[in-house]
């Protein structure tokens, strides 16, 4: 089960399939998404496909055509699409037309299309299953920002959710039976809505090995420590401190930047450091870039001396290969570069220490208080950090005797923090505080895991910043154990029964890539099983206080009225 | 409490204190025996908890010296390059999509034959009374109860007259009506027209035909279609040949890392100079390709499709990227010297089983001293032509030499196979007729 390849493997039928000749590609917004997130334009260029045009743009209706060229068609089933893709076939820019829908299209729309194609241009009309963002091997996305309306599915995103996790299963060809997070009723609601379309499409559904995998569906909101973490690996950190969209990184807000570097492309699947490093921690990194840049150096050096003739003909040999390098290089130094600054500016290493203690470490509200506090009066933090970690306080501690939130808060307030920041803290606890979950997220009680994990902790934990492990690495633990218990975690419908090797987990409100990390670990781990990560969206620290925000928009506040220093107007 | 103020050091089992030597016979350990005690667990948790703070806070150096202690080999993760795999499911709607299309465009086809014919007619239609004729063509719609256009319903009245179609008779008023030239309606015809009518073009009194909007698009659609087949710009050309020399140039490209690779292993099959003459090829049809792809870059481009002048750089720029990936990157042929080294090492390993071509002669000789009378009715031929597999060995050496100049590698290889295999046969021979 691998997204990246399954993607992959579509866009080169779908190249192919067309007859030879000069190619332009036609897609959406979220189509370009999609194929941007696993090809380059250097590889696409070697399919014949030369130009790439969007037809959701505002001047696509009136641009000049080239009738030489072939038009391969990738978009969406959507309304707007089918409109514009008709009006195209009534006055027709290129030659012939290869559409390809990007997930179940309705019959009629076909009709619809078939009626305006008056000059006969369209060759091929198919649909495929690709409308989801391949992020990593076993990761994917849904690319939705938020989902939640008034801390319920947003219809749309309900919608979309379910056509994205459709079409994973499709590519994949797995037809799983469904387990859902009792507690939660968007889990239930998407494992409905999902369940509905399997049987509504059956004939499509009907794969041979179809009783084999599994698809659980997780909410977010039992695990909002996870996404509130400062992380320390690779991929992880450039997200949390950079911000990764669609595999690009914009660092154009870097003083003094050149221009060929405001945007970086981070793609497991063309750059080979990266895909190495991804899920290597900060430390091994900056190991890691110095031998690349010691590897770049023997090599330019080699390239100095040019004396004989023989030695040209190398350099010009290996000088694309060179130039590669060196572009790698410059990029994965910059970035790296940037995440330095950034630890030492910030104070991010102090952060973590206290953010991965409140976060996994036995109850000791004493310590953990005066730690936070300690760091709430460093001039350093930033506000927005100095919040998380009263989050973090506030969700650790929301039903503790001696709750001193209030206190914090007043801290907060004296560091002059904005009022939106401290509404952040009565929303993260109206969305996920311990009303709205069904596990034991801080489960320092359960004397058994205590021991296990002290145990864990010499083989497993090599430093205080990454003692955290999220939820989801004992959820799987104990599904891939066969313990995962049948009434937190109910099969959809009340039957099945017996232990799917291939399982697609997917967390409703985003997942993170620390959870990433985790499944892949435990993908390593155990070879029998094979399991894929998804969400709503991949999200940061950043990204995810925004979708709490729009989630408990005009939310009144049921859970947080003892916090009485923080007023909303 | 002596015990109790003993240091023990070691992997320890938390609750029997044995010590376990390594972490994961601890874990182990502690599954197997300890994993129901959760009653004495809880009562230590405090004192492991503390523990546990201790190692973690430690500093690097001791954490350094620690993680090398218990020499655990911490997991490395990375991503694996993604192999292809075969595409999921897809459903083709292109039977479904043609079948609608087809429906209405057999009608579209038929209506605007129909529209030809009459055109054409008309067109020959050189009587006084036009009006008349063209009646007698196009049956003209009964204008008494329409009341309004029906393409821009403005009601007809004195100054707004109804107006009919001399293609399909129906009813417009004159703001909704098209002319159509007599010269263009003679090019549309012509092709059926065969051009007969030629110099009648000039005697013509009113030089236009009025239709309506409908009909005119009908005729321009198939007028755009005819002028499309026709044409064929430039670039295409030029594209097309671009990839003829891309996928020839493909193929020698797989032929020389075949090569390589089995000079490279000590093989024989081929010579080093068959590498050098590809490599040569290559780097000709490299060259080639090269100028194409600037030729392409520099067609002219219509001020009117700046995309055109966007493709060509495109195609220019995948062209160059292409050369420098696949075409400068091949690895330059092994030197003579390493390749006597390669052979040499080989031929330590495996005693020589090819059979030197001076040795005919002598094989004679065995095979007429190995003559039994078991064997006449088979090899009958054999003493009178000599062997026939050396016959043929030889034939097919004569066609590898013939292959290798004219550069077909793919030939030599399977040729030499051949070659390989008769060999093989006829030491199998000698070694049967021997025993004999």
């Amino acid at each position: 089960m691998n997204v990246i390849s399954a993607i992959k493997a579509y866009i080169v039928k779908m190249t192919s399939e067309s007859e030879p000749g000069m190619k332009i590609l036609l897609m959406d917004k979220e189509t370009t998404s999609v194929i941007s997130m696993v090809y380059g334009q250097s590889e696409i260029q070697q399919k014949e496909v030369f130009l790439l045009e969007r037809i959701d743009s505002p001047n696509f209706a009136n641009s000049t055509g080239l009738r030489y060229l072939k038009c391969l068609v990738f978009v969406r089933p959507t309304q707007q699409n089918i409109t514009a893709l008709c009006n195209e076939l009534r006055n027709p820019k290129y030659g012939a037309y290869y559409i390809y829908f990007s997930n179940i299209i309705a019959k009629a729309d076909i009709k619809i299309l078939a009626e305006h194609d008056e000059h006969e241009v369209v060759k091929e009309v198919q649909e495929l299953y690709m409308d989801y963002l391949a992020v990593n091997p076993h990761l994917f996305s849904i690319g939705l920002s938020t989902c939640f309306l008034n801390l319920n599915w947003n219809p749309s995103a309900l919608q979309r959710t379910v056509q994205g996790i459709i079409s994973v299963l499709l590519s994949l060809k797995k037809c799983p039976v469904i387990r859902y997070q009792a507690n939660s009723n968007v889990c239930k609601d998407l494992g409905t809505r999902i369940d509905e379309i399997i049987s509504k499409e059956s004939s499509l559904f009907a794969f041979s090995q179809s009783n084999n995998s599994l698809l659980l569906i997780l909410d977010r909101r039992d695990d909002p420590i996870t996404p509130l973490l400062n992380q320390w690996t690779y991929q992880a950190m450039v997200h949390e401190l950079l911000t990764i969209n669609n595999n690009r990184v914009n660092l154009s807000d870097i003083n003094g930047i050149p221009k060929e570097l405001s945007e970086v492309v981070l793609s497991v699947e063309q750059d080979t450091f990266y895909a190495k490093n991804i899920f290597m921690n900060y430390g091994e990194i900056g190991t890691n870039i110095k031998e690349l840049m010691d590897q770049f150096q023997a090599k330019a050096k080699s390239h100095q001396k040019i004396e004989s003739i023989a030695d040209m003909k190398s350099f010009v040999e290996s000088y694309p290969q060179f130039k590669k390098l060196s572009g790698n290089v410059t990029k994965h130094v910059t970035v790296v570069g940037e995440l330095n600054t950034m630890v030492n500016k910030f104070n991010l290493l102090d952060m973590s220490e206290v953010e991965q203690e409140l976060a996994s470490q036995n109850n000791d509200h004493y310590s953990h208080l005066q730690s936070v506090k300690k760091l709430l009066n460093n001039e350093k933090i930033r506000d927005i950090d100095a919040t998380k970690l009263v989050m973090l306080y506030a969700l650790r501690y929301q039903n503790h005797n001696n709750n001193d939130l209030t206190g914090l808060i007043d801290l907060l307030k004296r560091r002059g923090i904005t009022a939106r920041f401290l509404k952040n803290i009565v929303n993260i606890i109206e969305y996920a505080g311990s009303h709205a979950r069904q596990s034991d997220l801080f489960n320092v009680e359960n004397a058994v895991k205590i021991t296990k994990r002290f145990i864990k902790g010499l083989s497993g934990v090599d430093n205080v910043y990454t003692q955290h492990k999220p939820l989801l690495h004992e959820t799987l633990e104990d599904l891939v154990k066969g313990r995962l218990r049948d009434h937190l975690y109910p099969y959809l419908g009340g039957h099945g029964s017996g232990r799917q090797q291939d399982i697609i987990v997917f967390i409703v409100g985003g997942a993170t890539y620390e959870e990433s990390l985790t499944v892949h670990s435990i993908n390593r781990n155990n070879p029998n099983f094979n399991i894929l990560l998804g969400g709503t969206t991949v999200h940061n620290s950043a990204s995810f206080l925004q979708e709490v925000d729009q989630a408990t928009k005009n939310v009144p506040r049921k859970h947080t009225r003892t916090i009485r220093n923080i007023q909303f107007d | 409490m002596a015990e109790a103020n003993l240091i023990q050091e070691g992997f320890l089992c938390p609750i029997c204190h044995k010590d376990l030597r390594s972490a994961n016979n601890l874990i182990t350990h502690f599954q197997d025996i300890h994993s129901e005690e959760k009653d004495i667990l809880s009562s230590i948790k405090d004192i492991y908890g503390k523990v546990k703070k201790k190692i973690l806070t430690v500093d690097d150096q001791d954490l350094e010296h620690f993680k090398n202690e218990i020499s655990l080999q911490k997991e490395k993760y990375y991503l694996e390059y993604s192999e292809p795999q075969d595409p999921g499911p897809t459903i083709s709607h292109t039977e479904y999509f043609k079948s609608i299309r087809r429906d209405r465009l057999d009608h579209k086809t038929a209506e605007t034959n129909k529209l030809i014919i009459r055109l054409d007619r008309l067109l020959r239609v050189f009587a006084a009374d036009r009006k008349q004729h063209e009646q007698e063509l196009v049956a003209w719609l009964d204008g008494s109860t329409v009341t309004r256009c029906p393409s821009c319903a403005s009601s007809f009245n004195i100054t707004r007259r109804q107006h009919h179609c001399r293609l399909c008779g129906s009813i417009m008023c004159t703001s909704c009506s098209y002319f159509l030239p007599y010269e263009m309606a003679q090019t549309i015809v012509t092709p059926v027209n065969n051009g007969s009518c030629k110099e009648q073009q000039t005697s013509k009194e009113s030089d236009s035909l009025r239709i309506c909007y409908h009909c005119l698009d009908m005729l321009e659609s198939r007028r755009r279609v005819q002028i499309e087949q026709v044409l064929q710009p430039i670039i295409c050309q030029l594209y097309s040949h671009l990839q003829k020399m891309k996928s020839q140039v493909q193929g020698a490209v797989d032929m020389y890392y075949k090569i390589y690779n089995s000079l490279k292993s000590g093989e024989t099959t081929y010579l080093l100079q068959d590498l050098q003459s590809l490599r040569n090829s290559i780097a000709d049809k490299a060259q080639m390709i090269d100028t194409i792809s600037k030729k392409i870059a520099s067609v002219p481009v219509d001020p009117e499709t700046p995309k055109a002048a966007i493709l060509q750089n495109s195609i220019r720029k995948a062209t160059s990227s292409f050369i420098k990936e696949e075409l400068i990157t091949l690895p330059p042929p092994p030197t003579p010297q390493d390749l006597e080294k390669i052979k040499n090492e080989r031929l330590a390993k495996v005693t020589d089983d090819d059979i030197p071509i001076s040795n005919i002669s002598i094989k004679k000789v065995m095979v007429t001293t190995g003559w039994s009378p078991a064997n006449v009715t088979n090899e009958a031929t054999v003493t009178e032509e000599a062997d026939p597999l050396l016959e043929q060995m030889n034939i097919v050496r004569s066609y590898i030499k013939q292959a290798r100049d004219a550069q077909r590698f793919e030939e030599v290889g399977s040729l030499q196979e051949n070659l390989n295999m008769l060999k093989e046969m006829y030491k199998k021979q000698l070694v049967k007729d021997k025993n004999t």
